[in-house]
C-alpha cells in the first residue's frame, strides 16, 4: 500500500522522539520478560545495565558530539584504551593524579586533531584514523605490549560500590557528565554553535560563528570524554590492557545513531545519546539474561546499526518513490517545494501564481 | 560578463597540490634512503623478502580498499573482518576440493561486500557506518556458524599448502599481490567502469547529471573490494591453516593507511593502485627498519599513524595556501 | 555621461551612504564605470538593470566582498574601506541574497542570533527570546514559533528570518538581492510589509530586482544600471513602465541586439519534441511546447521563472516532475538522467561546479563523460577513439588541443563553459539539446562562438531549447522566444516578430497565463 510522501516527510520530526520510544520499548521488554518466560530479572541486572552505561556511555557521547559537529572521530576507542593505560601507569600512588594525567593526554590529543581539522579545513576521518594508529601504538609502547596491573584495589571497589542498588560512583559520574553536556548543548551559545557548524559549516562561517575554536573544543571534549571512562574502568578492573577491537566503535556508533544523531550533522543531543546507550545496554543485558550465545550480541548490534543507517539514509525516500512504494499526488506535490508553516493551507485553497 | 576571479585560484590550487605530492614523495624517498643506509641488516635480500611478505596480505586488501576510496565512498572499516571470515570459509570449503574452494570463497567475498555496496549506492547510506554494521553482522554469523571454534582444514588435506609455499624463493602471496594490483590498475585505467569510478569519486552530483549509473558503479566497486579481500582470505587461510576471527588483526587499518600514505585522496576521484602499492611498501619498509633497529611493535604502529597524519596534512596544505 | 537626478526634494531626509565614482574591472572587462549615487535614510532604493549591467558587482562592493579599483563609499562623513563582509556588517551594511546563511537544523531563535557577538555564553534565554520575538513580529512573522527548525519554513519565511538576524545586528542599510524570485504571492506581500516596517524605523533598504511591478509598488527612488554605469536615479513616481524599460535598454529598444555572425539553419517541418503539461511541483505549471527539428527555442525568464526547472526536468534531474514528453515520436521517461539521455535529451546544467564538470579530471575525460559507451568496446576504453572524439569536440568549441590533458579546473571560466557544452554536442542519440544558461561566465567573443555552435547543432537537425536570463542572448539565438514568469508560459513569439521591450515586460511582470497557442487561460493573476 503506497504511503503518502507527506507522511514520510513527517519522519524528520520523529527523529527527536525515537530514541526515547526505543528506550521505552527496551525497558518494557525487560519488564515483561519475567512475565512471558521463565527468566528472572533482578536488580543486579539493572545494576549491570548502569555499569555498562558507565563504561561506554561517555565514549558514545564523545563520538556523538563530533558527529553532531559535522565530523567523525575514529580515534575515540583508542583514546579510551590509552586513557586507561595512562591512568594505571601514573596513578599507582594517587588515583586522582592518574585520572588527571589521562585527561591531560586527552586534551593534547584532542587539540592536535581538532587543530589540524580546523586549520586544514579537511575531513576529520583520515586525521583521526592516523590518530587512532598513533594512540594504539602509544598504548602498546608505554605498556611494553603487556597488560599492566593496578595495585590500588580500593579505588576499584569504591568505584563499583552499589548505590541505591542500581548505581555506582562510576555510573553516576557518567550520568553527571551527560547532564552537564545536555545543559551545555541546550542552554549555551557553545551548544548552539556546535550544532550550527555541523548543520551547515559554510552558513555558520558566514554568519560569524567561530568555527575553528568550536571544532578544536569538540575534539578536545571528545578525547577527554573517551579517556575518562577508560581510566575508571581500568581502575575498577585493576588492570589495563592494550587490546583493542571494533566493539567500542560499533557500540558507540549504534548508540549515537539510535540516539537520534544524524550523520549529516547538526542534529542530536546528549539526552538522546544517553537513551541510545541505555537501550543498547538493556538489549545486551537481556541477551545475557536469556543466556544467548555470544554471537547473538554481535549479530543484533550489527544488524541494528545497519537498520538504523538504512532507515535514515537520504536516498531511501527517493528510492521508495521511484519504485512505487510511496505515492505523490498533486497535493503532496505542492508541499515538496518550499512551502512551510503558513503557506501550505493557503496554497491548497487557492492555487494561484 | 566578467571572468570569475576564483578561477586563477583554482589553477593555483591544482599546482600547489601537485607540488605537495611531489614534496611528499621527495621527503619520503630521502628518509627511506637515509634509513636504508644507516640500518644494519636492511640492505639484504632476505630482508627485502621479509618486507614483501609482510606487505602481501595487507597489500591485497589495500587494493580493494583503494577502489572504494577512489569511488568517493571513503573506506570500509570491516574488510579485515571479511578477510578473516573468508579465510574461515575457505578452510571449510576445502572439503570440496581446492579449485572449488577458491572459487566459492572469492564469490562469497564479492557477495558480502557487494551487498554493502547496494545499500551505499542505492540509498546513499554512509559507507563507514554501513561497513561497521556489516562487520558486526559478519562477526556474529562467523561465531555462530563456527560455534566459537577455530576452523581447520579437513584432515589429510594438503592441496592448499601450494598457496603458502614460496615459489622461486618468494612467497606466493607476493605474486598474487602484484598480479592483482596490475589487473586492478588496468581495470581502473582502461575500462569504462574504471573511468566511471573516477568520475563518480570526483563529483557525485556531476556524475549523476551525466547519466552515470551510480548504484551499479558503487556495487561494482564494493564487489571488487570484496573479491580482493577474499583473495587475501584464501592466502591467509592457507598460510595459517587455522581459521578464526582473530585473523582479522589490523588489516583494515593497515589497508587504509597504505592507501592514504600512497597519496590517494580520501574524498575520491584522484589516485591509483600504484600509489597504494607504494604506500604499502613504504609502510612495511619503515616498520621493518624500526624492527631491525630494535623498536617494539608499539613504536611501529605509532610511527605508522604519524606517517598517515603527516602525509595527509602535506597533501592538504594546498588548501590553506590558497585561503 | 552619467545622469544624476535626485528624486523629490525630501529636505528632511539625511544621506546615509554616498557612493562616489565607483569603478571595477575584471581584466579587460569593465564591470563598473564611475558609478555615483546616494542612499537616503529611511528610503527604499530600487536598483534595476539587465544581467551584466553591473548590479551584482556594485552590491558586492557595498558588502565588502569585492574591493573597487577606484571610487569611494562614504558613510557618516567617513570613507569606508571594507575588507570583508564582517566589516561591512560592523558598519551596518548587510545583504540578504539567494544563498542564505541559515543553518537548517537549528531553530528560528538560534538562527536569529547565530554568530552574533552580543550573545553571552549562557544565553539568558528569556531575554533573547523576547528580542527574537520582537524582531520576528516586526517582520510580520508572528505566526512562526521560535523553536521550529528553520528547514520547516518556506523560503520566503527563511529570508525574513535572515533579515531578522541582520536587523538584530543593527543593520542600517539592508540590501535585498532579488528577494522575490522564488516566492509566492503571499510571501511577496509579507516581504513588502517587512520592508516598509524596516524603513519606518529609519533604516534604508536597497531593493535589487528585475520585477518592475515591485519596483513601482515598493521603492521610493530607483537607479538604473546599464553597461556598468548608473544611468539615472529617479523618484519612482516620475517614471512609468515604458520609460523605465527604455532606461534599462538604452538605445537598443525596438531593435535587434548585436550584430553576430549567424549560421543559417533551416527549421524542418518534422516535430522533434512535444511537451504536454509539464509540471514541477511548486516551480512549473502546465508547461506545453512543441519544437521542430532544427528549431531553437529560447526560454526567456529570470531566476524563479521556472525556465531552468523545465530543462532540468527534461534532463531527468527532477524525479517529481510530471508530464508527457514525446521525443521523435516516442514517449520518453524523464525520471532519471539515464532515462532522459536514452530518450534523446542531452541536458547541460547551469551549475558547472556541482553538476557539470569534474574539476580535477582532464579536459579529455570531461568531454567524453557522457559518451563512455561510444568510446568503449566490450567494456574497454578505446584510447584512440576517445582521443579523436575529444579532439574533435575540443576543436568544435575552440579549446586548444594541447589542453586536453590538463585538469579542466585550469581552464578559464569561458573555456570551462565551452567544455561543458562541447561534451553534449555531436552525440548520435541526441534529438533535443536542453541548455541551461549556455554562456554563463563567458565573454562576448566566446559567447558568439557558443552561439555558432548551437546554431550548427540545430542545422544538423537537433532541436534546441535553451534558457537564459539575458534577453540579448535570447534574441540573438532563438527562432522562437518563450517568455516565462512564475512557473508559467507568458507568451510564445517567433523571434522575428518579437519586440525587445515587450519581452522584457513579459519576463518581469505578472500577466494572465497563456497556452501553447498563445490564447489566454484562466483568471488574470
Amino acid at each position: 500500500m503506497p504511503v503518502r510522501w507527506s507522511q514520510l516527510k513527517a519522519r524528520g520530526s520523529l527523529r527527536g522522539l525515537s530514541p526515547f520510544v526505543i528506550l521505552s520499548l527496551m525497558s518494557l521488554a525487560m519488564a515483561l520478560l519475567p512475565q512471558i518466560s521463565s527468566y528472572e530479572v533482578v536488580t543486579a541486572h539493572i545494576f549491570d545495565v548502569m555499569q555498562n552505561f558507565g563504561t561506554l556511555g561517555l565514549v558514545a557521547l564523545a563520538l556523538g558530539l563530533t558527529i553532531i559537529a559535522g565530523e567523525f572521530d575514529l580515534s575515540v576507542s583508542s583514546m579510551y584504551v590509552l586513557g586507561g593505560m595512562v591512568a594505571v601507569l601514573t596513578g599507582a600512588h594517587s588515583p586522582v593524579l592518574g585520572v588527571l594525567a589521562a585527561l591531560g593526554v586527552g586534551v593534547v590529543v584532542g587539540a592536535v586533531q581538532g587543530g589540524l581539522v580546523a586549520a586544514l579545513r579537511m575531513s576529520s576521518m583520515p586525521i583521526t584514523l592516523g590518530g587512532y594508529l598513533v594512540l594504539v601504538g602509544l598504548t602498546y609502547t608505554i605498556s611494553h605490549n603487556k597488560s599492566v596491573a593496578y595495585s590500588n584495589y580500593d579505588v576499584g571497589l569504591w568505584l563499583d560500590n552499589p548505590i541505591a542498588q542500581v548505581f555506582s560512583p562510576r555510573s553516576l559520574i557518567s550520568v553527571a557528565l551527560f547532564v552537564v553536556a545536555a545543559l551545555v548543548m541546550r542552554y549555551t551559545r557553545i551548544g548552539r554553535d556546535v550544532r550550527a557548524i555541523g548543520g551547515d559549516r559554510r552558513a555558520s562561517r558566514t554568519a560569524g560563528v567561530r568555527v575553528d575554536r568550536i571544532l578544536i573544543g569538540v575534539f578536545v571534549v571528545a578525547a577527554v570524554a573517551s579517556a575518562l571512562p577508560g581510566a575508571l574502568l581500568d581502575y575498577s578492573l585493576a588492570s589495563a590492557s592494550p587490546q583493542i577491537g571494533l566493539d567500542q566503535l560499533t557500540f558507540s556508533a549504534t548508540a549515537a545513531l539510535l540516539g537520534g544523531v544524524s550523520l549529516s550533522g547538526g542534529r542530536g543531543s546528549p539526552a538522546g545519546i544517553a537513551a541510545g546507550v541505555l537501550s543498547l545496554s538493556i538489549l545486551q543485558e537481556l541477551l545475557v539474561i536469556i543466556a544467548a550465545p555470544m554471537y547473538v550480541s554481535s549479530l543484533i548490534t550489527g544488524g541494528l546499526l545497519l537498520a538504523v543507517t538504512i532507515a535514515w539514509a537520504p536516498g531511501l525516500g527517493q528510492w521508495l518513490r521511484t519504485f512505487g512504494f510511496v505515492k505523490i499526488d498533486e497535493d503532496d506535490g505542492a508541499e515538496l517545494a518550499f512551502h512551510g508553516v503558513s503557506e501550505s493551507v493557503q496554497e491548497k485553497q487557492e492555487p494561484s501564481a | 560578463m566578467p571572468q570569475d576571479p576564483r578561477l586563477g585560484r583554482l589553477e593555483g590550487v591544482v599546482r600547489v597540490q601537485t607540488a605537495s605530492v611531489a614534496a611528499v614523495a621527495l621527503v619520503v624517498s630521502a628518509l627511506l634512503a637515509y634509513g636504508a643506509v644507516t640500518t644494519d641488516g636492511f640492505l639484504t635480500l632476505a630482508n627485502f623478502k621479509a618486507i614483501l611478505t609482510a606487505t602481501s596480505f595487507v597489500g591485497i586488501i589495500a587494493v580493494g580498499m583503494t577502489v572504494i576510496m577512489l569511488s568517493g565512498n571513503l573506506f570500509s572499516l570491516s574488510l579485515g573482518t571479511t578477510a578473516a571470515v573468508t579465510a574461515m570459509f575457505f578452510l571449510y570449503a576445502l572439503q570440496f576440493g581446492l579449485g572449488l574452494a577458491i572459487v566459492l570463497t572469492l564469490g562469497l567475498g564479492a557477495l558480502i561486500v557487494g551487498l554493502q555496496g547496494i545499500v551505499v549506492g542505492a540509498w546513499g547510506a554512509n559507507p563507514i557506518i554501513v561497513t561497521i554494521g556489516a562487520g558486526g553482522l559478519q562477526e556474529g554469523v562467523a561465531l555462530w556458524v563456527s560455534g566459537g571454534h577455530s576452523l581447520l582444514p579437513p584432515t589429510g588435506e594438503t592441496s592448499y599448502l601450494h598457496l603458502a609455499r614460496p615459489v622461486l624463493g618468494i612467497p606466493f602471496g607476493i605474486y598474487v599481490f602484484f598480479v592483482l594490483a596490475v589487473i586492478t590498475e588496468a581495470v581502473l585505467r582502461e575500462t569504462r567502469f574504471g573511468r566511471e569510478t573516477f568520475l563518480m569519486g570526483e563529483n557525485r552530483g556531476a556524475a549523476r547529471a551525466a547519466a552515470l549509473p551510480i548504484t551499479l558503479i558503487t556495487v561494482g566497486v564494493f564487489a571488487i573490494a570484496g573479491f580482493c579481500t577474499a583473495t587475501a582470505g584464501v592466502l591467509i587461510g592457507a598460510a595459517t591453516a587455522n581459521g578464526s576471527l582473530l585473523l582479522s588483526g589490523t588489516y583494515t587499518y593497515d589497508a587504509i593507511a597504505a592507501a592514504l600514505v600512497g597519496g590517494n585522496a580520501v574524498t575520491g576521484g584522484r589516485g591509483s593502485v600504484v600509489r597504494t602499492v607504494i604506500g604499502a611498501i613504504s609502510i612495511a619498509t619503515v616498520s621493518d627498519m624500526l624492527l631491525l633497529r630494535g623498536y617494539s611493535t608499539g613504536i611501529q604502529i605509532l610511527v605508522k599513524g604519524l606517517i598517515v597524519v603527516i602525509v595527509v596534512v602535506l597533501m592538504n596544505l594546498g588548501r590553506i595556501w590558497n585561503r | 555621461m552619467v545622469e544624476q537626478q535626485d528624486g523629490p526634494a525630501d529636505s528632511g531626509s539625511r544621506r546615509l551612504l554616498k557612493v562616489e565614482d565607483l569603478s571595477k574591472s575584471y581584466g579587460p572587462i569593465q564591470a563598473l564605470r564611475g558609478v555615483s549615487l546616494d542612499i537616503r535614510d529611511g528610503e527604499v532604493h530600487g536598483i534595476c538593470g539587465h544581467n551584466g549591467a553591473g548590479k551584482s558587482t556594485f552590491v558586492k562592493i557595498l558588502v565588502g566582498l569585492v574591493r573597487p579599483d577606484a571610487g569611494a563609499l562614504v558613510m557618516d562623513g567617513h570613507e569606508l574601506h571594507l575588507q570583508n563582509p564582517q566589516q561591512a556588517q560592523a558598519h551596518g551594511i548587510a545583504i540578504v541574497d539567494q544563498e542564505l546563511s541559515l543553518v537548517p537544523a537549528l531553530s528560528v531563535e538560534d538562527n536569529v542570533f547565530l554568530g552574533s557577538l552580543h550573545v553571552p555564553l549562557l544565553h539568558r534565554r528569556r531575554r533573547l527570546q523576547r528580542k527574537a520575538r520582537q524582531l520576528l513580529d516586526g517582520l510580520d512573522l508572528q505566526h512562526v514559533p521560535l523553536s521550529v527548525p528553520v528547514d520547516q519554513l518556506a523560503i520566503g519565511e527563511r529570508q525574513l528570518v535572515e533579515m531578522a538576524r541582520l536587523l538584530g545586528r543593527d543593520a542600517r542599510l539592508l540590501i535585498l538581492d532579488e528577494p522575490t524570485a522564488t516566492l509566492s504571492k503571499g510571501e511577496i506581500e509579507r516581504v513588502f510589509r517587512a520592508v516598509r516596517e524596516v524603513v519606518s524605523q529609519g533604516r534604508s533598504v536597497i531593493y535589487v530586482s528585475h520585477r518592475l511591478d515591485e519596483i513601482f509598488s515598493l521603492c521610493d527612488r530607483v537607479t538604473v544600471f546599464r553597461d556598468g554605469q548608473a544611468v539615472g536615479t529617479h523618484g519612482v513616481h516620475e517614471l512609468d513602465r515604458r520609460s523605465l524599460i527604455a532606461l534599462i535598454l538604452g538605445e537598443i529598444e525596438g531593435e535587434h541586439v548585436g550584430e553576430e555572425p549567424a549560421e543559417e539553419h533551416e527549421v524542418r517541418p518534422e516535430t522533434a519534441v512535444e511537451i504536454h503539461n509539464l509540471n514541477v511541483p511548486g516551480r512549473v505549471r502546465h508547461f506545453s511546447l512543441e519544437v521542430k527539428r532544427g528549431e531553437i527555442v529560447g526560454l526567456a525568464g529570470q531566476i524563479g521563472s521556472g525556465a531552468s526547472e523545465v530543462l532540468r526536468a527534461l534532463g531527468g534531474l527532477i524525479p517529481e516532475a510530471r508530464g508527457n514528453v514525446i521525443v521523435a515520436g516516442r514517449r520518453i521517461r524523464i525520471s532519471s538522467p539515464r532515462h532522459a539521455l536514452d530518450g534523446g535529451v542531452m541536458y547541460v546544467s547551469n551549475d558547472r561546479q556541482a553538476e557539470g564538470l569534474f574539476s580535477h579530471q582532464a579536459v579529455e575525460r570531461n568531454l567524453t563523460a557522457v559518451r563512455l559507451r561510444e568510446i568503449s568496446r566490450a567494456g574497454m576504453i578505446v584510447r584512440g577513439r576517445a582521443r579523436r572524439i575529444a579532439a574533435r569536440l575540443a576543436g568544435l568549441v575552440g579549446v586548444a588541443e594541447g589542453r586536453l590533458g590538463s585538469p579542466v579546473a585550469t581552464l578559464s571560466g569561458g573555456n570551462q563553459q565551452k567544455v561543458m557544452l562541447g561534451r553534449g554536442l555531436e552525440h548520435g542519440g541526441t534529438v533535443l539539446l536542453a541548455l541551461d544558461e549556455p554562456t554563463r561566465g563567458v565573454d562576448i567573443g566566446g559567447r558568439a562562438d557558443i552561439h555558432l555552435l548551437v546554431q550548427h547543432a540545430a542545422a544538423q537537425g537537433n532541436a534546441v531549447i535553451f534558457a537564459s536570463t539575458e534577453f540579448e542572448e535570447v534574441f540573438e539565438l532563438s527562432d522562437v522566444i518563450v517568455t516565462m514568469f512564475e512557473g508559467r508560459i507568458v507568451s510564445v513569439v517567433p523571434c522575428k516578430e518579437a519586440n525587445v521591450a515587450a519581452v522584457l515586460a513579459d519576463m518581469t511582470t505578472s500577466r494572465s497565463p497563456v497556452g501553447p497557442d498563445g490564447s489566454a487561460q484562466g483568471a488574470p493573476s
